[in-house]
């Protein structure tokens, strides 16, 4: 029996106090709190720290999964570009982080809720000031969406998309160096973002509801009918959907 | 094969350090109602003998196959769990850590019921975590038995030294013409008034004649990669680039000596106006004679202005040494932070060879706060018995330095104890300045990945408990890299390199981390992003599918973060383990029935 714990939690506004998941870097961040810690340098209670070896571990599906069960705020915290104990890890997470947070945006999260920072391990005071400031800024946005039940259909496909082949390669891709312009891959990995976001909510909903047609798909999700129907076409040519009869005149489609 | 998870919680009190803030008794007791708990107690001191002993024992008797110990930073005390849970026959890799102190009790002093909350939060999180542990073999590397000591002074020439006749080889080098460092230039060491040669000379002499050392001069540090056991540098030097690969690294490029700006207690615009090094020249070469008076005023560029987060946030983003310099140049119009700890005892020392050999010269140190540490007190007494005359003056009024027409310096102050300005006029006016972090110290630690500290000075492991160790394994610090020393702390920090470093090098192998990329092959479809993306070239792929070197492999992670297949696993960081914890703080399950 799984039960949330912020049911019980008190209404947004008033005393709300959020619970911000911290990912930090063994080398430099997590030794950064600890320095806070030695030094005594105070600050609030609202902060989790899971630690990692390197901020080139976090996947945007750590973040995305963290906000989808309630986080109200995720900071990444790792070494200085330059400093990183791994080389390049901080950088790939910096490029990762672009995507990662118009992935937040899109999905209907305030993008403020997610922070990436460098703290080395010498800069306790910087790490006690960037938790006050945070826990003080997420204070004043409020609880996480999903506390308040927001509908989490976009999220689960997020996190579904960047699970997905298609768009961990373009990501991943952009770590080295490509042939065409930085800014044109920046836009051209931000539409595959989008369509596989999209695309994961259709399949999700066919996951769930079984066969369906066009327009009770675009209902569903609340995509455009006709790009709903472009996203089925690509869905049926690569194999993931198939046709299932016709209901009303119009083709059912299911999971293949 | 698969076993039941059987956690194991020990909590620990640390005297008052958590005690006094986290209810530890009831964090305990919550313990018990997490799912696969099956052992939980307080202690005061679990890293004590008899903690440890509780946790071997206990191990046995509960048959525990998880151990979590709530204390404090992994960071400083997860290798003796480790070991001790090792002692019981349980795979160090089963082990977790929660860090309630660092992270809850010491930066929650006043929020006794929040601090308890977060305590019971990071417990759960890290049980969540231990119930998914895997055991793990750490794979052994072998340390070559050769070492690289940048930097010729007095650190890095007894640091070479000790290694060479331990038998192991060492490349020394250095950037000037000449081995000998910041203590050759010097005259006097104090408390000793031994010349400082008497010193310096035979570890020069040492460091050129010993068949295990190759002392390499006007040579720098170019390039270095590679891990503990095995770097690979790349020299520079009138020979051009050399490839050298090493088992282990002491970095002692030493530090520079401030010099005021023009302007500054008019320094620059009279000779007679200099700094302390200086006067320790002329005293060597009999220039300073039997003059009436010699004021000495402490402190100067020392103890005073801020490094400014944005100059330190600078330091590692630059790519030349354009910003450094910058900064630098800030640093010398406004001063440094900290106390330079040395300048309070080269000033009583200089004072006193002028006393000694004129003693008529009155002799006046000005100074706000003056700082004999360890046996210096009787250094300092020897002074006043030789009747040098020490003036405090409040740190906010600082002395002032005029010229009278003719030429004559006075200094002006405003000495504390009587509460009135006074003037003297001064045949030498001498300014004690600190030692401050230099700019190839900078670069070197940028090259080496060694943390900056907020001083400008290289960063140790642990300020205690590892003073010569740094961030990287098998990269060391000696010498006045990492703070300013004196000539005999110097010589300490240079050995105690050494001896780390030797520990390394004379087991010839060390264990490394387990914390390794894993690829699924089933899953791997040999696209090769994981080979072009990691730094280490652990990943190749061969026959259509990605190999993982484990050796090389240091456990970044960013291959897991980037595969497209989600193909590759961290051991101990899987997703799962990850999310586990995070599962666990934000979504708790229904607590077991409280018996």
């Amino acid at each position: 029996m799984v039960e949330e714990r912020f049911e019980d939690e008190k209404t947004p506004g008033e005393g709300f106090e959020p619970l911000i998941v911290a990912y930090c870097c063994n080398w430099c961040s997590y030794a950064g709190a600890d320095l806070a810690g030695t030094s005594r340098f105070e600050y609030p209670t609202n902060i989790r720290i899971v630690r990692i070896m390197c901020t080139g571990r976090v996947d945007p599906t750590l973040v995305l999964e963290a906000l989808r069960m309630g986080a109200d705020g995720v900071l990444i915290a790792g070494c200085h570009p330059g400093d990183c104990h791994y080389q390049k890890g901080n950088f790939m997470m910096e490029k990762r982080f672009d995507y990662l947070k118009k992935a937040v945006k899109s999905v209907g999260i305030e993008p403020e809720r997610v922070r990436l920072e460098w703290v080395s391990a010498s800069e306790g005071g910087k790490w006690a000031a960037l938790v006050r400031e945070m826990t003080e800024e997420i204070r004043h946005l409020g609880p996480s969406p999903f506390k308040l039940a927001q509908d989490a259909k976009k999220t689960d496909a997020a996190i579904d998309a960047f699970k997905s082949q298609r768009l961990r390669w373009v990501v991943g891709r952009s770590q080295i160096k490509v042939e065409i312009e930085e800014e044109k891959y920046h836009q051209a990995v931000d539409s595959i973002m989008q369509v596989e976001i999209e695309r994961h909510m259709i399949t999700r909903a066919l996951k769930e509801k079984g066969p369906l047609t066009a327009e009770e798909l675009a209902q569903l999700t609340g995509l455009q009918p006709n790009k709903t129907v472009q996203h089925l076409i690509a869905l049926r040519r690569d194999g993931t959907v198939n046709e299932a009869g016709e209901r009303n005149g119009q083709y059912l489609y299911q999971l293949a | 094969m698969e076993q039941e998870p059987r956690v194991g919680v020990f909590i620990c009190s640390c005297g008052t350090n958590i005690g006094g803030v986290v209810n530890v008794p009831e964090v305990t007791e919550y313990a018990k109602t997490i799912p696969h708990v099956v052992h939980t107690e307080h202690n005061l001191y679990t890293c004590s003998e008899a903690g440890l002993t509780t946790i071997k024992e206990s191990i046995k008797q509960h048959n525990l196959n998880r151990v979590v110990v709530a204390s404090c930073t992994p960071r400083t005390h997860e290798p003796l769990f480790r070991a001790a849970c090792n002692e019981a026959g349980l795979n160090s890799y089963l082990f977790e850590m929660a860090n309630i102190r660092e992270h809850d009790s010491w930066v929650h002093p006043h929020e006794h019921q929040k601090a308890t909350q977060k305590a019971k939060d990071i417990v759960r999180m890290a049980v969540a975590k231990a119930v998914l542990l895997e055991p793990q073999t750490e794979p052994e590397v072998e340390v070559k038995g050769s070492s690289l000591v940048v930097g010729a002074g007095v650190a890095g020439m007894t640091a070479a030294l000790s290694m060479a006749s331990q038998g192991f080889k060492v490349y020394l080098i250095e950037k000037e013409k000449e081995p000998g460092g910041m203590a050759q230039k010097l005259y006097k060491l104090y408390p000793t008034l031994a010349d400082a040669s008497e010193v310096v000379e035979p570890l020069i002499e040492g460091v050129k004649s010993h068949k295990n050392i190759e002392l390499a001069t006007s040579t720098t540090l170019k390039e270095a990669s590679g891990y503990v056991g095995n770097f690979n540098t790349v020299l520079t030097g009138p020979e051009g680039d050399r490839e050298l690969d090493v088992g282990t690294i002491i970095v002692a490029p030493g530090s520079s000596n401030y010099t005021p700006p023009k302007g500054l207690y008019e320094y620059g615009l009279n000779d007679h106006i200099i700094t302390q090094r200086e006067l320790d020249e002329k005293l060597r070469k009999g220039e300073i004679g039997e003059p009436e008076r010699i004021v000495m005023i402490q402190c100067v560029g020392a103890r005073k202005g801020e490094i400014r987060p944005s100059e330190l946030e600078a330091f590692p983003k630059s790519d030349t040494a354009e910003l450094l310099r910058k900064i630098l140049k800030a640093r010398k119009e406004e001063g440094w932070p900290y106390c330079s700890r040395i300048c309070c005892m080269n000033a009583i020392k200089n004072a006193i060879l002028i006393k000694e050999k004129s003693p008529k010269t009155d002799v006046v140190v000005l100074f706000g706060d003056l700082r004999v540490y360890k046996e210096y007190e009787d250094f300092y007494r020897r002074a006043r018995d030789l009747e040098v005359r020490f003036i405090r003056h409040i740190e906010e009024a600082r002395p002032e330095i005029s010229q009278t027409p003719e030429g004559k310096l006075q200094v002006m102050v405003y000495d504390a104890l009587s509460g009135m300005e006074v003037t003297f006029p001064a045949d030498w006016a001498v300014l004690s300045t600190p030692l401050i972090p230099s700019k190839d110290e900078i670069m070197l630690a940028r090259m080496l990945k060694i943390p900056i500290a907020t001083d400008g000075f290289l960063m140790e492991a642990h300020l205690k408990l590892r003073p010569v160790d740094t961030n990287v394994d098998g990269v060391f610090i000696a010498g006045t890299v990492s703070g300013p020393k004196d000539v005999s702390e110097s010589i300490i920090s240079g050995e105690a390199a050494a001896g780390r470093a030797s520990i390394l090098m004379g087991n010839g192998k060390v264990k490394t981390d387990a914390i390794t990329a894993v690829v699924d092959e089933d899953l791997c479809i040999g696209c090769g992003l994981c080979e072009e993306i990691c730094p280490y070239g652990a990943s190749k792929i061969e026959e259509g599918k990605s190999k993982i070197r484990e050796i090389l492999c240091r456990g970044c992670g960013s291959c897991a973060a980037e595969c497209p297949k989600r193909a590759i696993t961290m051991r101990h960081y899987s997703d799962n383990q990850i999310l586990a914890q995070v599962k666990a703080l934000l979504i708790s399950e229904s607590s077991k029935e409280v018996a």
